[in-house]
């Protein structure tokens, strides 16, 4: 799990970069060089503008990948973070819209902007300890709760808006943080809020003691047990945070739109799943890094905009989609073999 | 055997297994009857499973030739065992829970053309083999509901039906009640009248002596006699045969040992152990000797709250831990029975494995001092002397001494006061034993208190200053180890005899 940085040859022994920093500089590679082709193939591909947009489009997806790439090392799923997304957004929007509207979808609870984010928070992590109660008490498969809780919360927001939106009675300043744009460019703040959480993430990946607990975990859970760690409550934690950054995404995504969308977030919780596993994330746990989950999500950015570009149909998306991923993960598979042999 | 009155239905020529740097069965020859019940002894490392493992086609003999109802046999697998007329009825069971014992029975012997199940006279063949060894069992039962001990049966007799008629069973009782031992042995007396030859394993004397016909004796992978029990003059000739002299007692008395208590444990119950009591004192070593099963791992896994338990535990006059956790904090760890499953992460490196124990030692407000760490790593490479090329080596990738190294590190590092120690040896060659030994003695001159829990009597007796022997989840006896220590009385003791039996 050593970064590069931290390899750094003070001895020639330790010049070998870890496998995980071997897989990340894998992927960044295929990243860059998918890049290039799709440069040559579509016109005006090969600009700085559209490199920023490959990232400044997925923040919410990347942000998402961050949660599910933990608790992934961690030996755990999470597919609930879609559903949040959308009952956080939902919940928002409903808290804060004024209580005297013309018909259901328009009238709230009327809270003051402030405390309807925090509030639609609370909901989200709600979900959260749900999938941390019945993962860790009950010891059911994660799989099966996630998918399950998944459906609760899309359930929840759907309910609330009935299976539309609701986006009007809402106070000034909903829309502000969503659109909000930094340092006179068009970089808007969500997206600088992905830029800080990965660098945190990373932070906590390489150098703390809670991202290490969770490769343990991951890697051998009875050893950890055994060597003292509790891993309920880190499994706990890493639910919280995860859907903590689902209900922050979704938030912003209302106040992106100045609505609240029962069907926003969807099939997120796939998407989040699949840059983790380009990057290089092994779905049995133990392994894995938030740099290769970053540039896994670019390999499907690229991919996805050059379709675009060359005016393939959307309906083709998803076929470019799946062949990219099983191309990723063959060749990851095959290199990782390849190098330990 | 010089004269054979019966036809045998297994011998074994100059059979002998080498590993790297051991020879595990060194040049056995000897032949079993038809229709005996035929049991195998020794200790632990004698070689028995071995043995087992190369008439069960699971290993391949370096050298030696076996014959198997009067054919040459060379088996390259369980399967091709079985082809042969040799089954084997192992610890763990391989009954499928959901199926009906019926099915259980006829499971992989259906005919089938097409896919489809064709009708045969298999059911009918199967449920009489069934009636004839124990008509209790309902053949339409879903084997769910059946007692481990129905279960065995269920096993037994899918073996007698598919044509075997040696069957090999190895330690059958481990997990049996008294009455289901009666049943069981009945089962294995009409195999027996069935033309089925047995071969039995098992450590308990007086089960041998109750059931079996002819013994096998084997010591450090030699082969010392073959003969009828009724040649055998009672548990104690048998025993001495068992370990001849060969236990080596390397055991000198280290300096003082401190008169402080550090823990006590009172009346430790579980569903194992039963009232099992005794105190560890500063700078001391003790052993728990007992057979697989005796109830060591329990006590081991008790003392470090990794199993919940009735009873107190005192250390350092405080509770101890009911969890991992807490035992940690409170200076006690453990070398888990199973170093790759249970001690190792090993799917990451030295480094990242050796301060899992004890994090406030390496970090401050939740982030590691790398530099700390990598001088902790490298310091315990030194100290203990892990063969690798570098603290960044997985590892998966060390071999089994140096893995064991690698977990006593992990432990070392947390600072514990009591040091427990389940089988610290097991799969670990003969160098690293003997540093590995040095390690702990060390440890208790330091002033640390350390509990190791062996199945190995010479490692037992080789470095505890008190054993504490156990069979069935109780603590039978407390010696103090010195050169007077009578091996045939620990035996005795540890295989289920009374105190009047050896002497």
């Amino acid at each position: 799990m050593s970064s590069v940085t931290d390899t750094l040859p003070t001895r020639p022994t330790r010049s070998k970069m870890s496998d995980e920093g071997f897989i990340s500089s894998l992927v960044a590679a295929v990243a860059i060089s998918l890049f290039l082709i799709a440069s040559l193939l579509v016109p005006n591909f090969f600009q700085w503008q559209n490199v920023v947009n490959l990232v400044t489009n997925n923040w919410a997806v990347i942000a998402l990948g961050v949660g599910v790439s933990f608790l992934l090392v961690s030996g755990n799923f999470d597919l609930s973070v879609g559903g949040i997304v959308a009952l956080s957004g939902v919940l928002s929007v409903w808290f804060a819209q004024s209580t005297e509207g013309a018909n259901a979808l328009s009238t709230g609870l009327g809270l003051p902007y402030g405390l309807a984010i925090a509030c639609a928070l609370l909901g989200a992590l709600t979900i959260g300890a749900l999938n941390a109660l019945f993962v860790v008490r009950f010891g059911i498969p994660s799989i099966i709760v996630t998918l399950g809780t998944m459906m609760v919360a899309r359930g929840i927001a759907q309910v609330i808006t009935h299976g539309s939106q609701r986006n009007t009675n809402l106070p000034e300043a909903f829309g502000y943080l969503g659109n909000l744009s930094l340092f006179g460019t068009s970089i808007k703040f969500p997206v600088v809020l992905m830029g800080v959480l990965l660098v945190v993430a990373i932070f906590v990946e390489r150098k703390m003691v809670f991202g290490r607990i969770t490769y343990w975990i991951g890697a051998n859970p009875e050893a950890a047990t055994l060597s003292g760690i509790d891993r309920a409550r880190h499994i706990t934690k890493l639910y919280l945070f995860s859907a903590g950054i689902a209900g922050v995404v979704g938030i912003l995504l209302a106040s992106e739109y100045k609505s609240g969308f029962s069907n926003r977030g969807l099939l997120m919780e796939f998407d989040a799943l699949v840059i983790a596993l380009l990057g290089g994330v092994a779905i049995a746990g133990g392994f894995g890094s938030v740099i290769g989950m970053f540039f896994g999500a670019i390999i499907l950015a690229v991919v996805t905009s050059a379709a675009t570009g060359l005016v393939l149909s959307p309906d083709w998306q998803f076929i470019l989609k799946a062949v990219a991923v099983f191309l990723a993960i063959v060749t990851q598979t095959w290199a990782l073999a390849r190098r330990n042999k | 055997m010089t004269e054979e009155q019966k036809i045998s239905v297994l011998s074994v020529d100059g059979l002998t297994k080498d590993y790297p740097g051991v020879r595990a069965v060194d040049n056995v020859t000897f032949s079993i009857q038809n229709s005996v019940v035929h049991c195998l002894v020794g200790e632990n490392g004698a070689g028995k499973s071995t043995l087992v493992k190369m008439l069960t086609g699971a290993l391949a003999p370096t050298t030696g030739a076996m014959t198997v109802n009067g054919k040459t046999y060379a088996p390259t697998s369980p399967q091709e065992a079985r082809v042969s007329g040799i089954a084997t009825l192992f610890q763990e069971l391989h009954v499928v829970n959901e199926l009906t014992v019926l099915e259980n029975l006829t499971l992989g012997m259906e005919k089938s053309r097409f896919g489809f199940f064709v009708k045969s006279d298999l059911e009918d063949r199967v449920t009489q083999t069934l009636a004839t060894i124990e008509p209790a069992i309902d053949p339409a039962a879903r084997v769910s509901t059946l007692s481990v001990a129905q279960k065995q049966i269920v096993e037994i007799a899918r073996a007698a039906s598919s044509g075997a008629n040696i069957i090999i069973m190895d330690e059958p009782t481990a997990a049996l009640s008294e009455r289901e031992v009666e049943r069981l042995f009945t089962v294995i007396r009409r195999l027996r009248e069935n033309n089925v030859t047995v071969i039995y394993i098992s450590h308990k004397l007086d089960e041998i002596f109750e059931l079996g016909d002819t013994v096998t004796v084997m010591r450090d992978g030699k082969h010392i006699t073959t003969c009828p029990l009724s040649d055998v003059d009672g548990r104690a000739e048998l025993i001495e045969m068992m370990i001849g002299r060969t236990v080596f007692q390397s055991y000198s008395p280290r300096g003082k040992i401190g008169d402080k208590v550090v823990l006590k444990a009172e009346g430790l119950n579980t569903k194992l152990l039963k009232d099992v009591s005794f105190d560890i004192k500063e700078g001391e070593i003790i052993g728990f000797y007992g057979l697989v099963g005796a109830g060591k791992t329990e006590v081991a896994r008790a003392l470090f709250g990794a199993d919940t338990f009735d009873g107190k535990v005192t250390f350092h006059g405080k509770p101890g831990g009911r969890t991992p956790k807490e035992a940690i904090a409170k200076g006690i760890a453990l070398v888990p029975e199973e170093r790759r499953t249970q001690g190792l992460f090993t799917s990451l490196t030295i480094r990242e494995n050796v301060p899992v124990m004890n994090l406030p030692r390496v970090t401050q407000n939740g982030v590691f001092k790398a530099e700390d760490v990598r001088t902790a790593a490298e310091a315990f490479v030194t100290q203990l002397g892990i063969a690798t090329s570098s603290i960044e080596k997985h590892t998966e990738k060390l071999s089994g001494g140096n893995q064991q190294k690698v977990v006593l590190a992990k432990c070392l590092f947390s600072q514990a006061d009591l040091l427990l120690l389940d089988e610290p040896t097991r799969g670990v060659d003969v160098g690293a034993k003997t540093e590995i030994y040095e390690i702990i003695k060390d440890l208790a001159n330091e002033g640390n208190a350390v509990a190791v829990f062996s199945s190995e009597l010479e490692e037992v007796l080789g470095i505890c200053d008190r054993v504490f022997l156990m069979f069935d989840g109780c603590l039978q006896e407390e010696i103090e180890n010195g050169p007077n220590v009578d091996i045939a009385h620990i035996l005795n003791v540890v295989t289920g005899g009374q105190d009047e039996d050896a002497r």
